[in-house]
């Protein structure tokens, strides 16, 4: 077993016996924890994988959670079951927005601002249907909140935590699958110079799309999720722009383009806000924003010393070699 | 309204209203430890809704001194939810985990519901001082209790209060326009006043619906829209400064309406609005939710606050604040403990008669609404927002039409 593979057994071994250990408020953080690194991870996949910057993620979220709760809410449909229809709708609108951005041509920075311009335009077209809730919000009905009920996501906080691990497991062994495997090097290819990769026959458009629609549907999974934890959806809040921002900051931090760096973004930005508000309230300091003030500079640090993230830092210091996780030189 | 005149009653006189209220509600019940009340109160006070946030913690931090004078003593835990719903739920969860016994807040509609959720889990009681949408109370929550109006009460009573408004003057409008921010406290508003104006027999019609971008730098287009349809009353729900630019606009180009009356949208009663604007900020009307100027309780809240925040407005967030956090303790002060699970007992029967908002006693139906919330007509007058409607607790009389906008001193 690799060393590697300890570090993420040893890692998913404290997850799974956390909530013997800690109350209620760790296990919040926790789940928020995870929610952003599979989410963080899902975004990886289009970004860090195949270099396609998408600043509107939140598009995926919104649209999986408002599908399958809006399934769940107007016709019963359980979550099990409105999960499909959510992944479906946002592999069609990522597909759309890909097919729309790489047919003409549109790169970088200009394809970031498409995906924002989707974001947007479907905050709004969402804000007009009534029977979503309009501005006024759609609200699920919270029902049981003691049992397990994994077919229609209805029960206690441990359950959802236990899902939301086992999701962020989930999609890091398939990207971990996904990176060692022919597309994952098409990635790669597209990634490093989409040029020289299409003079060697990789189909750079069919390589990208690939990757919008895996990324927004594995997203769209991560709000249903949101939907059913949260059981009200705005659409300010499941299609702002502060949670677009909020989804790629863990992999950032952690390291974009690798299989650990979202984990390690989320585990490292989520505590560190809690650690702050802890300790500006330990010290006395009342004025509202401390934190965010000191987030800010956290970040600015992270950024500043450690450019390509904390885990490729990590990784090097630990004497970890990049290949042995198959990211290549990610 | 801060600054009002006679703020006569001081704290003893608050004491004094209060023992009379607990000798009315029978708080006879026994005395429950010296040990203060811990509430949690969960506000945003960064973020976007940070302005509305810090209003409400302002009061906040008034509140244990008068509620010390009535016997219910009650440390307060203020969290910061950052207007973000993830942190609101994980900030419940750290309150409780720290001891606090009830939970107030949380402002916004969605951190309401999310904090509504572990208080269930939890069995400690939630007392929501604003939020308005109506589901909140639909969810089946057996701890959860709200002082405030619903989105469609509020537009209701809010539309409902103008026909008094022309009752009173003698002067009726011919003519509406509604313009409105299209955010989505907005966009809602306008989905309520559209749905509900032609079921409350309005003496005027409504000939256009205009909205318009909040954060566009000037509504010349939109206002000049509004002034080509000739209507003589504007109806605006604004939502920050953009209710600045409407009246500079509406200035600018001349366009002098009988009154611009908001139905239940902040904007024009707060500081910045009265700065900004001088003489042009005056005459304007907004029907909502207000502090009760004729009440003890809230003369002596007044007073309070004016000492420590002599510069701030005294409005509406602060009152529904202090009367959330008046609610627990009254609830703990009856079950005689600080137990969560003897104030969740006692909240359901809760009848508070003397209190600082407009409206009747502070009860809750089965749902664990307040009903008796009731909306009232501010208008400005020399920077001030003063009630004008209902009459019983009015300070000053509604100018209605209002003077041109060169008329005034």
């Amino acid at each position: 077993m690799s060393r590697q593979a300890i570090l993420l057994c040893l890692l998913l071994a404290a997850f799974a016996l956390a909530p013997l250990a800690a109350g209620p408020y760790l296990l919040s953080v926790l789940v928020v924890v995870m929610y952003f690194a599979y989410v963080g991870q899902a975004w990886n996949i289009m970004m860090g994988f195949a270099g396609q910057l998408s600043l509107g993620h939140t598009l995926y979220v919104g649209l999986g959670a408002y599908t399958a709760g809006a399934l769940f809410v107007h016709l019963g449909v359980p979550a099990a079951l409105g999960l499909f229809a959510a992944v479906a709708a946002a592999v069609l609108v990522g597909g759309a927005v890909g097919a729309l951005g790489f047919r003409f041509g549109v790169k970088g920075v200009y394809f970031a601002l498409l995906t924002i311009a989707f974001a947007e335009f479907t905050r709004i077209l969402f804000e007009h249907i009534p029977g979503l809730g309009g501005p006024g919000g759609l609200f699920l009905p919270v029902g049981d909140r003691t049992g397990i009920d994994l077919i229609h996501l209805r029960g206690h906080p441990l359950m959802f935590y236990y899902l939301i691990l086992a999701m962020t497991v989930g999609i890091f062994l398939l990207c971990r699958k996904l990176v060692r495997s022919r597309l994952g090097y098409t990635w790669l290819a597209v990634r490093e110079d989409q040029e020289a990769a299409a003079a060697l026959g990789i189909n750079v458009f069919r390589a990208k799309l690939y990757a919008v629609m895996l990324s927004a549907g594995l997203t769209a999974l991560g709000g249903v999720f949101f939907a059913f934890y949260y059981n009200n959806l705005f659409p300010n809040q499941a299609f702002g722009m502060n949670r677009s921002i909020e989804i790629i900051l863990a992999p950032i931090v952690g390291g974009l383009g690798t299989l650990f760096g979202p984990i390690l973004g989320a585990l490292i930005l989520t505590p560190l806000g809690e650690g702050i508000t802890m300790a500006t309230e330990a010290l006395g300091f009342k004025a509202a924003g401390i934190k965010q003030l000191c987030y800010g500079l956290s970040l600015l640090a992270i950024v500043k010393f450690l450019p390509d993230g904390v885990w490729p830092w990590i990784r090097t210091r630990l004497g970890l070699e990049p290949e042995e996780d198959g990211e290549g030189d990610r | 309204m801060s600054g009002h005149s006679s703020p006569t009653v001081n704290r003893r006189g608050f004491l004094a209203a209060g023992a009379a209220g607990a000798a009315v509600l029978g708080f006879g019940a026994p005395l429950r430890a010296a040990q203060p009340l811990k509430v949690g109160l969960l506000l945003p006070l960064s973020g976007g809704l940070a302005r509305e946030g810090q209003s409400c913690k302002r009061g906040a931090e008034v509140t244990p001194g008068l509620l010390a004078d009535m016997g219910m003593p009650v440390q307060l835990m203020i969290a910061d939810t950052e207007t973000n719903i993830d942190t609101a739920r994980t900030r419940a969860e750290k309150l409780i985990a720290d001891g606090a016994q009830v939970l107030i807040g949380a402002f916004d509609s969605a951190h309401t519901l999310a904090v509504a959720q572990v208080c269930e889990q939890r069995g400690v009681p939630l007392v929501v001082n604003i939020a308005a949408a109506p589901n909140i109370t639909e969810q089946g929550f057996k701890t959860l209790f709200r002082n405030f109006p619903t989105a469609p009460k509020l537009v209701t009573e809010g539309l409902a209060l103008m026909k008094d408004v022309f009752k009173v003057t003698g002067t009726t409008p011919t003519k509406a326009v509604f313009l409105h921010n299209n955010d989505t406290f907005g966009t809602a508003m306008a989905g309520a006043v559209n749905k509900l104006f032609p079921t409350l027999d309005m003496p005027f019609p409504l000939v256009e619906t205009i909205s318009y971008d909040g954060n566009a730098r000037d509504l010349a287009v939109e206002v000049g829209k509004a002034k080509a349809t000739g209507a003589d009353l504007v109806l605006l729900v604004p939502h920050g400064d953009d209710c600045i630019r409407a009246i500079r606009e509406m200035v600018k180009q001349r366009f002098e309406p009988k009154a611009v009356v908001s139905p239940g949208s902040p904007g024009m009663y707060e500081t910045q609005f009265y700065k900004t604007l001088g003489k042009y900020s005056d005459y304007c009307m907004t029907n909502l939710p207000w502090i009760n100027p004729k009440s003890a309780m809230s003369q002596a809240l007044l007073k309070a606050f004016s000492k420590s925040h002599p510069d701030a407005l005294f409005e509406m967030n602060i009152g529904f604040t202090f009367e959330a956090i008046l609610i627990a303790a009254d609830a703990a002060k009856r079950a005689g403990s600080n137990d969560p699970k003897a104030i969740l007992a006692a909240l359901p029967t809760t009848n508070i008669a003397e209190h600082v908002m407009i409206g009747g006693p502070i009860a809750f139906d089965a749902k664990g609404q307040n009903t008796n919330t009731r909306s009232a007509t501010i208008q400005n007058f020399g920077g001030k927002p003063l009630v004008v409607l209902p009459s019983d607790v009015a300070e000053a009389k509604p100018v209605f039409p209002a003077p041109g906008w060169q008329q005034r001193g």
